[in-house]
């Protein structure tokens, strides 16, 4: 165990650095598939993934490789992830209230849980993190709470990126709030509001990664 | 229906290895019951207890509903609050098999989803609504 440990740190300190990976991380139906479609076809003109109402869309990892963001004259290479949404629960009833049928319901909860558990593997492998939070919800959740203590602990840089700024009772500062310590971009992925310094974001927090 | 709650003390989980603590829990969890512990894990096992939990949702079980609240920590509670972590670390490291843990100061909360409907958290508090 002990020689495996420093047979990684050798590996680790000689390895040549590969692009950045940027995880998409958030609970679900918060704006993470927008977000990356959004950072995707800005970029490179094509999108990631389809993002629905219904939650769970997401239920496996999406990347998009070789994503050249530029900011005030900097750029960087990203693999942009996005992530299925991280929950404590999937019930396939919910599914049936948005019209799903029993079986295909069923069968999306069951991809759904197998995605959380894949989106939580991912995160030996990612370099900097966007934390997702819709901005008219209450952001003290315990999945929020728990996926920055992981972060934390990785010391994997992060961004709190509050989404949904175009609606009406969006409060952001409630974000803030919640977690002082970490950085927060104001965002409508949506309506493209906010996205440069989003990127701007990007590039000063995940050189720190490097 | 009736309504079950544990209340777990820390110390009946302190130092096992952290697939029985969750294999506790989610057994408790599974036949129903509203488990409180007093003390928080690490949230690297919170986030191991989610993905264990994922892996045995079903049709009857789908999943739970955690909450907790971590005793903040100052000053020189702190400065040994993080070299009991590195200690820990150290041993963990050096020894072989499943890494043993302890639970932090504070309280945790755990029942099925299919009881708990909402927690509202607070930074000092939280309540939680369930449906019997």
């Amino acid at each position: 165990m002990v020689f495996g440990r420093f047979v990684n740190w050798i590996r680790n300190f000689f390895r040549t650095r590969r692009d950045i990976h940027l995880g998409i991380y958030g609970c679900t139906n918060v704006g993470k598939t927008t977000l990356a479609n959004l950072i995707a076809k800005d970029w490179t003109g094509d999108e990631i993934g389809t993002a629905s109402p219904i939650p769970h869309e997401t239920r496996f990892v999406q990347k998009k490789e070789k994503v050249v963001i530029e900011s005030n004259g900097k750029k960087l290479s990203i693999n942009v992830l996005d992530m299925p949404g991280l929950a404590t629960k999937v019930d396939y009833r919910k599914f049936l209230k948005f019209g799903v049928k029993r079986k295909d319901a069923k069968e999306r909860a069951k991809e759904a849980t197998q995605g959380v558990v894949e989106a939580i593997k991912w995160l030996n492998n990612v370099d900097t993190v966007l934390a997702v939070m819709d901005s008219t919800k209450d952001p003290l959740t315990q999945v929020n709470i728990t996926l920055l203590g992981n972060l934390e602990a990785r010391k994997i840089p992060v961004i709190l990126v509050a989404n949904k700024i175009d609606l009406k009772n969006s409060k952001p500062d409630d974000i803030k709030e919640a977690f002082p310590q970490y950085p927060v971009v104001n965002v409508s992925a949506l309506k493209k509001m906010n996205i440069d310094q989003l990127y701007d974001a990007i590039i000063r927090h995940a050189r720190k990664a490097k | 229906m009736k309504l079950k709650m544990d209340f777990v003390s820390s110390a009946s989980l302190n130092g096992k290895p952290e697939k029985n603590k969750i294999n506790f829990i989610l057994s408790k969890v599974r036949s129903g019951s509203i488990l409180v512990l007093d003390g928080v894990m690490k949230p690297e096992e919170e986030m191991n207890l989610i993905k264990e939990t994922m892996r045995r949702v079903d049709d009857g079980f789908p999943g739970i509903e955690v909450c907790s609240l971590k005793k903040e920590m100052k000053g020189l509670k702190l400065l040994f609050d993080r070299v009991s972590d590195s200690k820990e670390r150290f041993w963990n490291w050096m020894i072989k098999g499943p890494p043993k843990t302890e639970l932090k100061s504070g309280l945790t909360l755990i029942g099925p989803a299919k009881i708990i409907k909402k927690i509202k958290k607070n930074p000092n508090s939280f309540s939680v609504s369930a449906e019997v």
